[in-house]
């Protein structure tokens, strides 16, 4: 008799990758049923499972190639990449890589990308909540120290950039919308910002940026200081007007926290 | 140890997303709710939140669907973590986790797989069973599941297997009738068989939902109302045991709320008519 780990190893080994030695080895009582169909039972659940979780963390990516398509995309991307957590809820974070190596896919360029946009938008649903900012104590910091601020965004924030429209392509393919409108992939870039609303409104808000903005924030979720972002984004684009985004990232609740560097005793004045 | 379940003897339901909007704001009159553990290991968010917010009303069980109390794999700390620091944002009325495994070498499977009934099984559920009530600090309930497979292996019968875990353990069961009802179809024995192996002390919770039949096998779609032999079952059950907090699962093709309060209602009937018979 095998032991209890060699018997669980055969059983997976049976449910999800077919393996009729491996079943075998189960010893299955037959009982009116083949072992074969018993044990299909449960390869139907166990992927049924992680079809039917997939397309609740991406519905848009389910629409555009059609329910057969990603059934199929779902059982191969399975058997490839084991969910490593008790909680299916949260399985997929590589859905967006299998795709873009996932054969059948190999002419829809701009899947993985919708993916990681459906991937930030399940994530950000989830994420810690913040305290909002803290206006008081930012302006006890001295103004000579500004620069030197580094900022954090709410642990919702997702910042995205593709070379296809996958915002356009995402708005597209809501419950909603007809099934007919016609994208044109080379309509521009999108550079993305997924956050999750004010509990009291509700909802994930996907907001287009700037190029410019996108390396602002990315700089400063990096953990780089207001004055190091600052320099990338005049170098980025002359144009851009820094204090205005800040400004605006921090009333629409982007931007929730700061850490001011910390000043030594000699120099504090008081 | 505190008490193995404050939930009041009445009938629950299971909540499940669809519902959550309406049960919020209309506060429907049923005894409590049970929610899957899993789906509130979050870090905050709506979902969490709204959960809170309906703690506040009623009694919660917290259910879980994937600790794999019978993995040969170690038990996944990360996930009794999540799970600890749930229990102590909810404080549930009950804390309970299936007599099954879904994991093995590292890759879940994120189902209920069924257990050989060996010594070697039972020597493992019963300590993770320990383990677990250990870094919870209370008593857990322990549910039986449907299977659609039996092994030459099996060295004992699944009663026996349960009456072992909990009489080894002190965790209480979650007895489930339909997964009962169930396997009895399935694996061809007397439910009533079953019934008489449990001790009657055992019991803290029950679970009735509904099957679909797939070729000669019942499956547990819990997709269904509870067919007239589980409830039959039921009333069994509730004559061996008294009457437990008994939840409503409905889990695929969910329907709406006013169909899973109808069910809740027929089993708070069979709670307040029939007369426990159990020493």
């Amino acid at each position: 008799m095998p032991s209890l780990h060699e018997w669980q190893r055969a059983f997976s080994a049976a449910a999800v990758f077919n393996d009729a030695a491996a079943l075998a080895s189960l010893r299955i009582v037959a009982g009116g049923m083949k072992p074969e169909a018993r044990i299909g039972i449960y390869r139907a659940n166990v992927l049924g499972n992680y079809r039917k979780a997939l397309a609740a963390t991406y519905p848009v990516i389910k629409r555009l190639v059609g329910a057969p398509f990603f059934d199929a995309a779902s059982d191969n991307f399975v058997r490839g990449h084991p969910s490593t957590r008790g909680d299916i809820n949260r399985y997929g974070a590589d859905f967006s890589e299998f795709l873009g190596t996932y054969p059948p896919a190999r002419d829809l360029k701009y899947l993985p990308d919708v993916a990681l946009l459906e991937w930030a938008i399940d994530q950000a649903n989830i994420a810690r909540d913040a305290a909002s900012f803290d206006f008081a104590a930012l302006a006890s910091v001295p103004a000579k120290l500004h620069g030197e601020l580094r900022f954090s965004l709410h642990p919702s924030a997702h910042l995205i950039v593709s070379t296809f429209p996958i915002l356009h392509i995402w708005q597209a393919n809501q419950p909603s919308c007809g099934a007919d409108e016609h994208i044109d992939l080379d309509e521009g870039d999108d550079a993305l910002l997924v956050l999750r609303r004010p509990s009291d409104v509700g909802g994930i808000a996907i907001e287009r940026i700037s190029q410019a903005e996108h390396l602002l924030l990315a700089t400063l979720a990096a953990g780089r200081t207001l004055d190091e972002a600052a320099n990338r984004c005049a170098a980025m684009a002359p144009e851009f007007d820094l204090a205005a985004a800040l400004q605006r990232h921090v009333a629409g609740n982007t931007i929730v926290a700061f850490r001011a560097p910390v000043v030594p005793a000699s120099e504090s004045g008081t | 140890m505190p008490a193995s379940t404050a939930l009041p003897v009445s009938a629950g339901i299971g909540l499940r997303s669809p519902h959550v909007a309406r049960v919020r704001a209309e506060r429907p009159l049923v005894g409590w709710l049970e929610v899957h553990s899993e789906n509130y290991f979050v870090e905050g968010g709506p979902a969490i939140a709204a959960l809170e917010a309906i703690r506040r009303d009623y009694p919660i069980s917290l259910h879980g669907v994937g600790l794999s109390l019978g993995s040969a794999d170690a038990l996944d700390a990360k996930h009794l973590g999540r799970l600890k620091h749930l229990v102590s944002r909810i404080d549930p009325g009950a804390v309970s986790e299936h007599l099954c495994w879904s994991h093995v070498d590292g890759r879940h499977l994120n189902d209920l797989l069924p257990l050989p009934f060996t010594e070697e099984a039972l020597a493992l559920v019963c300590d993770r069973v320990d383990a677990v009530q250990s870094a919870l600090g209370r008593t857990l309930l322990v549910e039986n599941v449907s299977a659609y497979v039996r092994f030459d292996d099996d060295a004992m019968s699944e009663w026996d297997f349960v009456a072992a875990v909990t009489c080894r353990t002190g965790c209480k069961l979650l007895f489930d009738v339909n997964n009962i009802y169930v396997n009895a179809i399935n694996h061809g024995f007397d439910a009533s068989a079953y019934l008489a192996a449990i001790p009657a002390d055992a019991v803290a919770e029950i679970h009735l939902a509904g099957f679909d039949a797939s070729g000669d096998c019942l499956i547990d779609t819990h997709g269904t109302r509870v067919a007239p032999p589980v409830w039959e079952l039921y009333r069994a059950t509730v004559a061996r045991f008294g009457p437990k907090p008994t939840l409503i699962e409905w889990d695929t093709d969910i329907p709406p709320l006013e169909i899973l309060l109808d069910e809740a209602a027929q089993a708070q009937i069979i709670l307040e008519t029939c007369d426990a018979i159990a020493a």
